[in-house]
């Protein structure tokens, strides 16, 4: 199948002007800047505050751009954004990413990695652990159901048939856990075993990750397109958004109070569970060779998981070529 | 304002209900001079209701002509020229009397003649009730809007389907003595459907009598008295006369179909 | 009338009613009797609510704005639209595809398209608007279609064309109609803004606010932007309701109309066959020209032919088969089942509502609040009372499909004339004779609208129960789907749950034809 994109761009101009009338508090001008637009994979919280800092502290104007931030939610697939050319970039989960590739010729590349390692873990009650995807057997998982693949290829990699355990749909809620309804769920655990412990519980979990579904999260992708056309604007994204994140994780506590009236107005979270959140994903997304790097041996443990799925992943969907320009 | 003549020519009209034709009126020829008053009787579902529908353009004719003024009834009613009463007052329920009398100039988009309104709520009787709601009026009074409208455009035709049929003795005999003196004062042709055959020989210059279907003229009967007719006529044995040989004719109508 | 409670007494009974209605979900939530603590006691939601309040206030004029402005958008189009079909009844016909497809396609399978599709704003005022119109249309057209007879000849008879009837008939007759569809549009306007927000990523509205706390696990909090929302919601209802119940009284007719059967003008059967083509193909040229229009790629938005090449064609068509027709056999059976238990239950409602009114005034707000409060924040309290098997199906489905049923029934008995029930009432009758010698028979037509607006809306109640409790059918392909950017499988599922909704209503409609044959035949 082909991608005609001859309409664009009226799109595009279109979506840029309503933007900047309607999000005003999502701009931050600089003079002579030039714009970029990202779209986020989810509502604002701690995931994103590497983003915020650099948005606050004004590295994006720094480097040059004029960055538009757009919140994501359960019906914004990233990856719609940038084909429809409402965002430039989208932090995007790979399996999906890869997938469109493969299957429908989106002109997608993967140009940098948020996480490292995947969040998303099994996510149990400790007064009834499930520590390994062996005791899995026989249990409720309640799980997404955009995740239901990454579960059941994870329980194949650890050799359990998918039909012994009962998957059932997630809604976002820890409430079944919490009451038993449910034996575990999928979920970030950078976020919810927080929650668990608010509600008087302790959690116990486990990273998909660290049973062989070894994959990245929050990949950033931009089109074949886009990627040809401002290449410099995305390599100083990432410069900037890399010096946010460091700054940023300097000390887990000291960003999320900055966002209370502002980033974080009005979620509905509260800061305390923000900054848990960016203690618990601190781990997840360092890398030696700095935030967003892909290295040889990531790229590889990518491409096998998803290859043991039926997902044909391969090396030239990942351009490393920006990072090494940072 | 004069009467505009009305006629029938060779007039003929089917329905199709469920399929089935039904031919409601076939050759009628019928016609009513300017100023005239015509009454029309005949048996249940004889067609009577078609003839005037016909006569508004609610029904087009399969076969002959209908004119009014020599003119398409459809130009006659657009021009404000015809006034009708229908068997059920059809009142708008949200509308006070005043407003319902008033709305064929609505319908016409002409400007509304206030003192003409006023004239005719008075003139049937419902004065101070002009701002009334039609559910807060009895079934007579509401007839009586009906009435009121159907002459509040000084219309040329008047055409009138039973439109006392609802009213119990003594108001039908007030209204009839009502319409006659309205009448004589702007002379529209009218055309008055009708049950009652007292009725039809009070008010009417002439007494048509419809067989069952399909409507044929079975009589056309010359009404000799004169004018202005008093309640004290319904009294005289000529008048009770007139109505019996009428009744006849509606029996051997109903008989020979 | 005697025998039914009015009045004061009446408002003492509803006041009653509902203060132990709340008075037993105060100490349910108190003694933690529901799953376990699930439900709040509903002082700790208000409670909750108040001191929350700033953090409320931004979300709720966001959402206020929205819905309002969808709300006015979609009522005025609905309104325009009956106004036409009435005119033109081939119109009608033509855009029946359209009408039930607005009316049935599941929220959260155009949610995707239209944040990508429309900026922000634009995307939510849009769905609030979408799920206004066929309600409101609905009971236009109906409302319109019922105008007495002899004073639309009336106006005809003074050279007054359909349009003045329609200008001075028919839009006042059917007000209260209107204004029924307007009580039904009012929730439906805030959920469809709140479900937009919910999924559009909205900086602010209840919707948002709601997707936040949702991985919270605090239920007050949930149950307080559900209060909020339905407070939004119980606002526009009232009003409408209010009014309604002012110019009702002035319509009632004041005899029973009989319908009048027109004989139809003869129609060849090329010409009927040639409308019915157009009436089937229309939908599609539609379909075509947004897509043109949207200048979206063709991985996102997918043209009829597309979604044809997808299904049979591609190379995609033996697995997205394979995958559609198990779900179909998951979700089918459990719609005609869920498709009977929800009008079963609005037509007890209306009942309910008949023989008592006091009772139906104190059930009112509850009823209400299902149908603001959006389906995801009572997920856990669902399946912890009804499990994830077929109960909790069924309860999701009636909560779904009974509002709109409801309301109109209960605007078809209110519309019965008093003189109809002096008559039978002068011979002894009973409340419930009175029910069945005069209300259920004078209201058969509603039956059927409500039928009409209820049938299409089980599917849409099952899909949401196998989204978020079951995992089966329809509903969970669609969420899968998603996640794997597989539009093709997004398009058929939407496409193919309208074909069954469309099947849906001409059911309805077939069952009118054979039961209520009077039937007033319009073209």
């Amino acid at each position: 199948m082909s991608i005609s994109i001859t309409r664009r761009s009226f799109v595009k101009a279109s979506v840029a002007g309503a933007a900047a009338l309607s999000v005003p508090g999502f701009l931050t001008r600089a003079h002579a800047a030039t714009p970029l637009t990202m779209q986020a994979a989810w509502i604002n919280d701690a995931e994103f505050c590497g983003y915020f800092a650099a948005i606050d502290d004004g590295l994006y104007s720094e480097a040059g751009l004029d960055l538009t931030y757009l919140p994501g939610g359960p019906d914004v697939i990233p990856e719609s954004s940038i084909i429809a050319g409402r965002a430039d970039l989208a932090l995007t989960t790979p399996d999906t990413t890869i997938k469109a590739i493969v299957d429908q010729g989106a002109p997608f590349k993967i140009i940098g990695a948020q996480y490292q390692k995947n969040p998303i873990g099994i996510v149990s009650l400790a007064k009834a652990p499930i520590k390994s995807p062996e005791e899995l057997k026989g249990k409720t998982l309640a799980v997404p159901p955009v995740n239901v693949i990454s579960v059941e290829a994870m329980l194949a990699i650890n050799g359990i048939d998918k039909s012994e355990v009962n998957i059932v749909p997630y809604a976002y809620d820890p409430t079944p856990l919490i009451k038993g309804e449910i034996d575990a769920s999928l979920d970030f655990t950078t976020n919810v075993p927080y929650t668990i412990e608010q509600q008087g519980e302790k959690a116990h979990s486990f990273l998909l990750y660290d049973f062989g579904y070894k994959t990245y999260n929050d990949t950033v992708v931009v089109t074949e397109e886009t990627l040809a056309a401002k290449r410099d604007l995305l390599v100083a994204w990432l410069r900037a958004s890399r010096k946010g994140w460091d700054a940023n994780f300097a000390d887990t506590a000291a960003y999320p109070p900055k966002f209370a009236e502002t980033w974080f107005k009005g979620t509905g979270r509260t800061i305390d569970n923000e900054i848990f959140f960016n203690g618990a994903q601190k781990p997840l997304m360092e890398h030696a060779g700095g935030i967003f790097t892909m290295d040889e041996a990531g790229i590889d443990a990518n491409i096998e998981t998803l290859n043991r799925i039926g997902i044909k992943a391969t090396k030239d969907m990942f351009d490393t070529s920006l990072l090494a320009e940072i | 304002m004069q009467g505009l003549p009305l006629s029938f020519t060779d007039v003929a009209k089917t329905f199709t209900i469920k399929g089935e034709a039904l031919r409601v009126i076939d050759g009628l020829t019928l016609n009513c001079p300017a100023g005239s008053f015509t009454a029309i009787l005949g048996p249940s579902g004889c067609g009577k209701s078609t003839l005037l529908r016909l006569a508004l353009a609610l029904e087009t004719e399969d076969g002959g002509s209908v004119k009014i003024g020599g003119e398409d009834p459809v130009i006659a009613r657009r021009s404000g020229s015809v006034g009708v009463a229908f068997q059920d007052a059809a009142l708008l329920p949200w509308r006070s009397v005043r407003d319902n009398v008033r709305l064929p100039f609505e319908v016409l988009g002409t400007a509304p003649d206030d003192d003409q309104i006023a004239d005719l709520i008075e003139l049937v009787g419902l004065k101070g009730f002009e701002t009334a709601k039609p559910g807060e009026l009895s079934g007579g009074m509401r007839q009586r809007v009906a009435i009121a409208r159907s002459l509040v455009t000084d219309p040329r035709v008047l055409l009138m389907d039973e439109p006392f049929g609802a009213l119990d003795l003594i108001l039908r005999r007030q209204m009839n003595l009502e319409l006659q003196r309205i009448w004589s004062a702007k002379r529209p042709t009218t055309l008055l459907i009708t049950h009652g055959v007292d009725e039809a020989v009070y008010l009417a210059d002439r007494v048509i009598v419809l067989s069952s279907r399909p409507a044929r003229v079975v009589a056309d009967i010359k009404i000799p008295f004169d004018r202005p007719r008093g309640p004290e006529l319904l009294r005289e044995a000529e008048f009770h006369g007139l109505c019996d040989e009428i009744g006849a004719y509606l029996e051997t109508g109903r008989e020979a179909a | 009338m005697t025998g039914r409670l009015t009045g004061n007494w009446g408002h003492l009974v509803t006041a009653v009613l509902i203060v132990c209605l709340l008075l037993a979900w105060e100490i349910a939530g108190q003694m933690k009797l529901v799953a376990g603590g699930t439900l709040p006691a509903i002082s700790a939601v208000i409670l909750r609510l108040i001191g929350e309040f700033d953090d409320y206030w931004p979300h709720l004029t966001a959402t206020l704005r929205t819905a309002s402005t969808g709300f006015v958008i979609g009522n005025l189009v609905a309104v325009a639209a009956a106004a036409m079909f009435c005119l033109w009844p081939f119109s009608e016909r033509l855009f029946r595809g359209i009408n039930i497809t607005v009316f049935t396609v599941p929220p959260i399978a155009i949610a995707p398209v239209l944040v990508i599709a429309l900026d922000g704003d634009t995307a939510r005022i849009t769905l609030a608007a979408l799920l206004v119109y066929f309600p409101t249309m609905t009971a236009a057209l109906t409302g319109m279609q019922t105008a007495d007879p002899r004073v639309i000849d009336l106006v005809h008879a003074y050279g007054g064309g359909n349009f003045k009837a329609l200008y001075l008939v028919r839009l006042r007759t059917a007000l209260p109609a209107i204004l029924s569809g307007f009580q039904i549009a009012a929730p439906a306007a805030v959920l469809g803004a709140i479900l937009a927000e919910f999924g559009s990523g909205a900086r602010w509205g209840l919707g948002s606010f709601l997707l936040g706390s949702l991985g919270r696990a605090e239920p007050d909090r949930l149950w307080g932007i559900g209060l909020t929302a339905t407070a939004i919601s119980a606002l526009g209802y009232v009003v409408a309701a209010v009014a309604a119940k002012w110019v009702t009284g002035e319509n009632k007719a004041l005899s029973l109309t009989v319908s009048q059967v027109r004989a139809a003008p003869a129609q060849g059967r090329l010409q009927s066959f040639a409308m019915v083509l157009a009436a089937l193909l229309f939908p599609f040229l539609v379909w075509q020209g947004l897509i043109w229009a949207s200048g979206l790629s063709p991985i996102i938005a997918k043209t009829p032919f597309g979604v044809i090449d997808y299904l049979f064609l591609g190379k995609t068509a033996e697995s997205a088969q394979a995958r559609l027709l198990v779900a179909l056999s998951q979700t089918v059976p459990i719609t005609l089942l869920g498709m009977i238990a929800g009008l079963l239950f609005a037509f007890l409602l209306s009942l309910v509502s008949f023989v008592s009114p006091a009772i139906m005034r104190a059930i009112l707000p509850f009823a209400l609040f299902t149908q603001t409060m959006p389906l995801v924040a009572l997920t856990p309290l669902a399946v912890l009372i009804f499990g994830r098997g077929i109960t909790v199906t069924l309860v999701i489905t009636i909560s779904v499909t009974f509002f709109a049923a409801f309301v109109v029934l209960a605007q078809g008995f209110a519309l019965i004339p008093k003189s109809a029930f002096d008559l039978v009432e002068s011979y002894g009758a009973s409340t419930w004779k009175k029910l069945w010698l005069i209300a259920v028979p004078a209201c058969g037509k509603w039956i059927f609208v409500a039928g009409r607006l209820a049938l299409p809306k089980a599917l849409l109640g099952v899909m949401i129960a196998e989204w978020l409790a079951t995992g089966k059918g329809l509903g969970n392909l669609l969420n899968q789907s998603r996640g794997y950017l597989d539009y093709g499988m997004i398009w058929s599922v939407a496409v193919v749950s309208i074909l069954l909704s469309v099947a849906l209503y001409q059911l309805a409609e077939l069952a009118e034809r054979l039961l209520g044959n009077g039937r007033v035949t319009r073209d």
